[in-house]
């Protein structure tokens, strides 16, 4: 046997053993949540019909994916399907906005008075390297109201993991104020303040068992990293070819800001930019603006993330929490539906050039291979080397899995 | 000031959603541009005939008279034109590349106008981007020959032209208006009112409304524009019904008259008709919050003088020749259940008594 070949025996040897495979596959893993609030209409996406009843004003377009079509206002999409793999066979439960995210976020419904954390919480406790000084868990929106997703935002996100998995938010009217050392104070006198603060606090913490205190220094630790990276936050400072490349609307530029965050080493960036997707009126005079614009970010962004190397190592999700109605209500519109709705995604460890799933000639109900939420996240999990069904260790709660009911991954779609 | 009284004479269904309508001068016939094609239909008889389709939801549809002519705009970006005697194919020119929003025949029946126009983010705060084709063509009834390509702000969902066919006017979106001469093409006018357009705050950072119907009034130098009043959530649509008049052939362009207060509830309104007597104008279009979705308002004092709650969003208002007709056309909300085996008819047509 030569030299070589005995370094790939063994190299093989390593990940026959499933702990180190698994540390290996997770390492360095990231990811980009598009999160497109208020829901997206699957038939102005990812599964239109055309010429029927239910198909709406706009056509489809074929892709390069043999037989394959997706809607007319997607061409660059189009290009690059076999780097995307669509679920278009989403069913889930919740009607309503502020459950639906909830369980597209989290991946499970509420089980008071515990708090699940979200997807960007528990991917940063996996992933994430809080050691660093740039913010391992960013959210990117501009719009500070947003309807339910405002009293989202509000609430809690990393649950049970605690404050320093949630994120730091950032975004047009949420530019981070005051993280700038003020000029009358110097480098030497800042940080001897700031030993003084975490030796009181934490004396504090430790003699009063203070989660409060614990949280209050956690937020310290936050915006001493965000000091140190403070222009990358700042899209002024972003190359004009990409800010054009990406589009001139405040998702597209914070979908830039994302990519350039990953680079840079946060491990979670969701991008969100209020609710602009719940057309209960004006659905297809709004989706003739969003869906271009989200139609050029992917690409672009997938396209960045290949050419960079990185697109292996960052999985990019495209989702709301439900689809629309087949039908048209009066007001031109389409309403809630969580029955049969489509998402995409793309990068480390999935499988591009996937359409999984499928709905009925007029999109009112999924095929049986459909997938929900529980099932998503263990898909995501698993394409990001996480152990789906691993127990949190909750000392004095019950136990949660990380994702529950043994939900299984999609495995087509998984590299 | 006249009076007028309403009373429902008829009311039938089509099969899909109309989109917009055009009634012969006695008002017995009309064609209808609807989601799933173009019916010519049989007022008296309460029949209707699928004559045509485009790729697209058919938009809107005029009637040649001297022509003999029908012709209809769609969602494809496209012009068609029809026989009105046996309803047979004539041509069809492709006059957008995106959707036709709305079309309208010179009084003269020698011009057709059609608008276009896709909102795309132009900025950070989603102004829209400028046009990416001419958003107003006019071309010749007779021929489909393009006379006229001419400039706008997307989207433009609206166009009229003056009752002596010498300007063409749209609107769009940011409540924009120009007018232009018609021989010429060049701009002659314009003006911007911003009692149409919100700008979201609640859901989202965008822009939505703008101006859904344009009529010139019988001197030409008035128009009469109606939508939505801005909204903190446009996409909450409950905007209050709205009408504005403005003089546009003067020096500073001018609101004259709008709405008045206590006279209008919520929901887009999305078609206008001046009555034959030029002393009337009907507004329709969808009830979100209120009394009425039509109302007929008395053009010189702008007071509302008749209302019509119909329980469907109304697309198009139209008098017949002699004024004593008024035909409401539009739809509900497209069924979500089969009914015998197929989806209940949700297209809208009801007649009334003018008096």
């Amino acid at each position: 046997m030569s030299t070589g070949a005995a370094s790939v025996a063994s190299f093989n040897g390593l990940f026959s053993i499933p702990a180190l495979a698994d540390e290996t596959k997770r390492h360095g893993k990231k990811c980009i949540l598009l999160w497109l609030c208020g829901a997206p209409s699957q038939f102005e996406t990812w599964d239109p019909k055309p010429g029927t009843s239910t198909g709406g004003p706009f056509g489809a377009i074929s892709t390069m994916l043999p037989g394959i079509q997706i809607s007319q206002l997607m061409p660059k999409c189009a290009t690059i399907m076999d780097r995307l793999a669509v679920i278009r066979n989403m069913k889930t439960a919740p009607k309503e906005h502020f459950q639906a995210i909830d369980a597209l976020t989290r991946g499970n419904k509420p089980r008071p008075p515990f708090v699940r954390p979200v997807l960007g919480s528990v991917l940063v406790e996996q992933l994430g390297h809080l050691d660093r000084a740039i913010p391992q868990f960013v959210l990117l929106d501009p719009c500070p109201e947003g309807n339910e997703f405002r009293r989202f935002k509000a609430g809690n996100w990393a649950g049970w993991l605690g404050a320093e998995y949630g994120p730091v938010r950032a975004g047009g009217e949420y530019s981070i104020p005051d993280i700038e050392r003020p000029e009358y104070l110097s480098e030497a006198d800042y940080s001897d303040r700031e030993a003084l603060r975490l030796f009181l606090s934490r004396k504090f913490e430790n003699e009063q068992r203070s989660e409060a205190a614990a949280s209050y220094n956690a937020a310290f630790e936050r915006v001493k990293g965000l000091m140190s990276c403070a222009p990358l936050f700042d899209l002024h400072n972003l190359p004009e070819d990409d800010r054009r490349r990406y589009g001139p609307g405040a998702f597209a530029q914070h979908a830039l800001l994302a990519r350039n965050l990953i680079e840079n080493g946060s491990t979670f960036v969701m991008v969100a930019n209020g609710m602009p997707w719940d057309n209960h009126v004006f659905q297809h005079e709004m989706h003739q603006m969003l869906v271009p614009e989200l139609d050029n970010v992917l690409f672009q962004l997938i396209e960045d993330l290949r050419l960079r190397g990185m697109l292996d190592d960052t999985l990019v999700i495209a989702m709301g929490e439900f689809g629309r109605t087949p039908w048209l209500n009066q007001a031109r519109g389409r309403d809630h539906y969580p029955k049969a709705w489509s998402m995409a995604m793309a990068g480390a460890g999935i499988k591009g050039g996937s359409v999984h799933g499928a709905t009925d000639e007029l999109g009112v109900d999924v095929d049986d291979s459909h997938v929900d939420n529980r099932q998503l996240f263990a898909t995501i999990f698993s394409a990001l080397g996480i152990a789906p069904h691993e127990e949190y260790d909750l000392p004095g709660l019950p136990t949660f899995q990380r994702v529950e009911q043994d939900a299984s991954p999609v495995r087509d779609l998984l590299l | 000031m006249p009076t007028t009284s309403l009373k429902r004479i008829a009311k039938f269904r089509l099969p899909s959603g109309i989109l917009g309508a055009s009634i012969t001068e006695d008002g017995l016939w009309l064609v209808a541009a609807c989601m799933n094609g173009v019916y010519a239909v049989d007022v008296a008889d309460k029949s209707a005939l699928k004559i045509g389709e485009h790729r697209s939801y058919a938009s809107s549809a005029a009637i040649l008279p001297t022509l003999q002519t029908v012709v209809t705009a769609g969602y494809d970006g496209t012009l068609q034109w029809f026989r009105k005697t046996d309803h047979s194919f004539i041509r069809q020119t492709q006059v957008h590349d995106f959707w036709s929003w709305d079309l309208a025949v010179s009084p003269d029946e020698s011009m057709i106008a059609s608008v276009t126009g896709q909102y795309l983010a132009g900025d950070y705060k989603y102004a829209p981007a400028p046009e990416r084709e001419p958003s107003v063509r006019i071309v010749a009834a007779d021929t489909g020959e393009v006379l006229h390509s001419l400039t706008h702000v997307p989207s433009v969902q609206a166009v009229a032209f003056s009752p002596d066919s010498q300007y063409v006017a749209a609107g769009n979106l940011m409540g924009e208006v120009r007018i232009w001469n018609t021989t010429s093409g060049r701009q002659v006018g314009s003006f911007v009112t911003d009692g149409f357009t919100s700008w979201g705050i609640v859901k989202s950072h965008c822009y939505l409304g703008g101006i859904f119907a344009l009529r010139f009034a019988a001197n030409s130098q008035h128009l009469l524009l109606a939508g939505m009043g801005p909204m903190r959530d446009p996409m909450a649509g409950n905007g209050r019904q709205r009408w504005e008049k403005w003089a546009w052939n003067e020096n500073m362009p001018h609101k004259l008259d709008e709405t008045h207060k206590d006279e209008s509830g919520e929901g887009l309104m999305e078609t206008l008709d001046i009555h034959p007597d030029n002393q009337r104008f009907v507004m329709g279009g969808r009830l979100r919050g209120g009394a009425w979705n039509a109302a007929v308002f008395d053009l010189e004092s702008g007071n509302r003088l008749a209302t019509l709650k119909t329980g469907f969003r109304i697309t198009e208002a139209m008098f017949n020749g002699d004024g004593s007709r008024l035909i409401l056309a539009g739809l509900k909300g497209q069924p979500s259940k089969k009914r015998g085996g197929q989806f209940p008819d949700f297209g809208r047509i009801e007649v009334y008594d003018v008096t």
